[in-house]
């Protein structure tokens, strides 16, 4: 029993997170906001990575990684608000098609070329699709009306919101930080506003839920991996702390800013924007709840001490 | 990351939970915070130590088993599952046993661990006094030099155990005219040494759970100072920091907790509000979230690392899970919840479970400290203005 992500395990997305902090800081985020939301060279960085490949296998030309470290990576996109749609393409759709032994465009899909989209019901909508474009109140986010038949396949739902959770919790990290910031150089009253206690406290909250969130989503992500009869539970699981984890942060953290929070020119909307597109993606709060209370209140699932890991 | 119990895990566990059906009292014991609850707690400890599972992380040599921090969560998983007694030996073995294993010599180990592991001496804390609660270096009680004695005079308060303990420790200002984190030292007294005159504080339930201790010119030999003189700060540190980070309250008691919730929530299902059902889902939830996350701690500490300031993130969210879970046990319970037993004759324990989560968010550094340790620590945020 280790529930340790061994230091080496940690190194791909520590190269991701350190090239995504160069390359996709919040200008970028402000320039294709002006322009047309998407760049093929940010693309084309993260292909050269091989991310789109993560869980291809080798034997297609992938890494071959599992989705622990899709998870991992996941967080570091929701950390720089990732436009492009790497998370719902090469670590939902993708694993979904592989799953169902869809493999014929496996090349195309590491080489960059080939971006699966998902359609699942739960949604309505599709992330990066070829339908009829839909408004999302995050600017970057382009969804469309599905063309393609929408799945009910619960895997691809637990891709879905297992990588949404990571996503989120990546976001609420990066408001945490954001606000933390803010709170350091903003002075009133003869001090930074970060030594109020009030402030204080506030953000001790923000950390709180997210070093309980994060275990939870690791957790998750390993037993979907591992294919635990469990696993659709602790996604859930995952999906409903990291979705509180990113609404507090978000709500913190534009309490922390002030006015300057509230106005298109701070960076924080862009975060925000995406934590309350991606809580309510791949199943609302009421539906993962509601998976929860069937296997916990239901007993569809042994509880207790010694069942911390069934 | 691999969640798998390896087999001789497996085989542990099962060899804990046979000890453990053979032997917890069928009938729930009385409380340890009143003299006869206490004895039997006491009994118990002995009945544990007897089968050498006092401490099983620690070394043979000192009544342990010598395994590691994945067996002992596997042992109190175990332990909370079986509906065994609280722990009246938790002071000794969680909090001093570690901060002797870490700064005792030779001789205080020998001296103090064997008969903390066999339950034989029970462990009292005393660090607060009237004027220093959450500042705790506005400790005044004083143990100056008399040659190869301390004598201690002053007064502690709200010392767990200390009604009915055999020994306490604490700090004491050794160093005549120092101020605040110097010249404090921590020392080791036995609580029936002739000066010490101890006054049991009913607590909300209304049993003598902690006391206050008068110390009259208290004659401490010198051998029972832990680490060097006028270095006690840093001691009691470490000591706090088992107390808020791994130790003290392990996972299970809080998984074995929601289990019950959820039981509860089943017979209360027809009249439950609705917000109920989700308190009690989310009880599981974040019984599991710290479960887990102890679990990360325990294979972090194995490798090698240590827990810092993230204890303090740990403390807020046990004592807040405890509160809320007791909480929404009491809404459930309705009119029942003000009896102190319930229908078949036993002890209400989610009132009493109840009043003492009251106080988990206020000992062992108040929530709030927990916050602002979190905030400037952790979080980096400016020390200055309050805090
Ligand atoms: C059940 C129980 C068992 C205990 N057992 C022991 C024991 O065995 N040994 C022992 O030595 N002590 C023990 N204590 C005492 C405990 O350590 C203190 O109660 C605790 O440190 C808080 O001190 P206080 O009660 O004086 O509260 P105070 O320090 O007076 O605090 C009152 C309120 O003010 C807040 N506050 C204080 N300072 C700050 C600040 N800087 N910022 C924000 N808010 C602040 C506190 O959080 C609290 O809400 C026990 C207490 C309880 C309830």
């Amino acid at each position: 029993m280790d529930m340790l992500i061994a230091p080496e395990r940690l190194e791909l997305a520590e190269a991701v997170r350190d090239y995504l902090a160069g390359t996709h800081g919040p200008e970028v985020l402000r320039r294709l906001d002006a322009g047309p939301n998407r760049d093929p060279a940010i693309w084309q960085g993260l292909v050269d990575m091989g991310l789109p490949g993560l869980l291809v296998p080798e034997t297609h030309g992938g890494l071959g990684m599992g989705l622990l470290d899709a998870a991992l990576i996941a967080r570091e996109c929701g950390r720089v608000c990732l436009a492009e749609p790497l998370v719902e393409s090469a670590f939902v759709a993708t694993p979904w098609l592989i799953a169902q032994g869809q493999t014929a465009n496996l090349a195309a899909v590491v080489a960059g070329e080939y971006r699966p989209v998902a359609a699942h019901a739960i949604n309505g909508w599709v992330a990066d699709g070829e339908g009829e474009s839909v408004a999302s109140i995050d600017p970057l986010r382009r969804l469309a009306a599905p063309v393609e038949a929408q799945s009910d396949d619960p895997l691809l739902l637990d891709l879905g919101a297992l990588m949404s959770a990571a996503q989120l919790v990546g976001l609420a990290e990066a408001m945490l930080d954001q606000a933390v910031e803010y709170a350091k150089i903003r002075t009133q009253f003869g001090q930074p506003v970060g030594a109020f206690q009030a402030i204080k406290h506030k953000l001790a909250d923000v950390s709180v839920a997210l070093e309980f969130a994060r275990p939870v989503l690791w957790r998750a992500a390993q037993a979907l991996d591992d294919g635990a009869e469990s696993a659709a539970l602790h996604v859930s699981h995952a999906k409903l702390v990291a979705t509180d984890a990113a609404y507090l942060s978000a709500e913190s953290a534009i309490q922390v800013h002030g006015a300057m929070g509230y106005t298109y020119e701070v960076d924080l909307h862009f975060w925000m924007k995406r934590a309350w597109a991606l809580g309510g993606a791949w199943g609302s709060r009421a539906f993962h709840l509601a998976r929860i209370d069937a296997a916990v209140i239901g007993a569809a699932h042994p509880i207790g001490p010694e069942n911390t890991f069934a | 990351m691999h969640l798998a119990y390896t087999p001789q895990q497996q085989a542990f566990r099962a060899e804990v939970r046979a000890w453990l059906a053979a032997n917890v009292p069928p009938a729930p014991l009385l409380t340890l915070e009143c003299e006869e609850g206490y004895h039997q707690h006491v009994g118990w400890e002995r009945q544990l130590a007897s089968g050498n599972w006092g401490m099983v992380t620690w070394p043979e040599a000192y009544g342990g088993r010598g395994l590691d921090l994945i067996e002992w969560l596997i042992f109190e998983e175990e332990y909370w599952g079986a509906g065994a007694p609280l722990r009246v030996n938790q002071n000794g073995i969680f909090l001093l046993g570690p901060t002797i294993m870490e700064y005792g010599t030779p001789e205080q180990k020998e001296r103090f661990l064997t008969p903390m592991a066999a339950g034989e001496k029970i462990w009292a804390q005393a660090w607060s006094e009237p004027g220093a609660g959450s500042d705790m270096a506005a400790i005044k009680t004083t143990a100056f030099r008399d040659g190869d004695h301390y004598v201690i005079n002053g007064q502690k308060t709200w010392s767990s155990r200390a009604s009915f303990a055999d020994w306490g420790f604490g700090l004491f200002r050794t160093e005549e005219g120092s101020q605040r984190h110097k010249g404090l030292s921590f020392i080791l007294f036995d609580l029936d040494t002739p000066g010490v005159t101890r006054r049991p504080i009913r607590q909300l339930h209304g049993h003598p759970g902690f006391a206050e201790l008068f110390f009259d010119d208290v004659r401490v030999p010198v051998e029972n100072r832990l680490a060097g003189e006028g270095e006690g700060w840093n001691v009691a540190m470490a000591t706090a920091g088992f107390e808020r980070g791994l130790m003290l309250r392990s996972p299970g008691r809080f998984q074995a907790a929601a289990r019950r919730l959820v039981e509860l929530f089943r017979q209360h299902e027809h009249a439950a509000a609705p917000s109920a059902r989700e308190a009690v889902a989310r009880a599981w939830m974040d019984a599991q979230a710290y479960a887990y996350n102890t679990y990360a701690v325990a294979a972090k500490i194995m490798a090698g690392g240590k827990i810092g300031a993230e204890a303090s993130l740990n403390k807020i969210f046990w004592s807040e899970l405890d509160r809320t879970m007791h909480r929404t046990a009491m809404q459930l319970l309705g009119a029942a919840a003000e009896l102190r037993h319930l229908a078949d004759g036993s002890i209400n324990e989610w009132l009493e479970g109840y009043m003492f989560s009251l106080s988990g968010p206020i000992y062992a550094g108040s929530n709030e400290i927990q916050r602002n340790i979190t905030a400037e620590r952790l979080l980096g945020l400016p020390r200055v203005g309050a805090g």
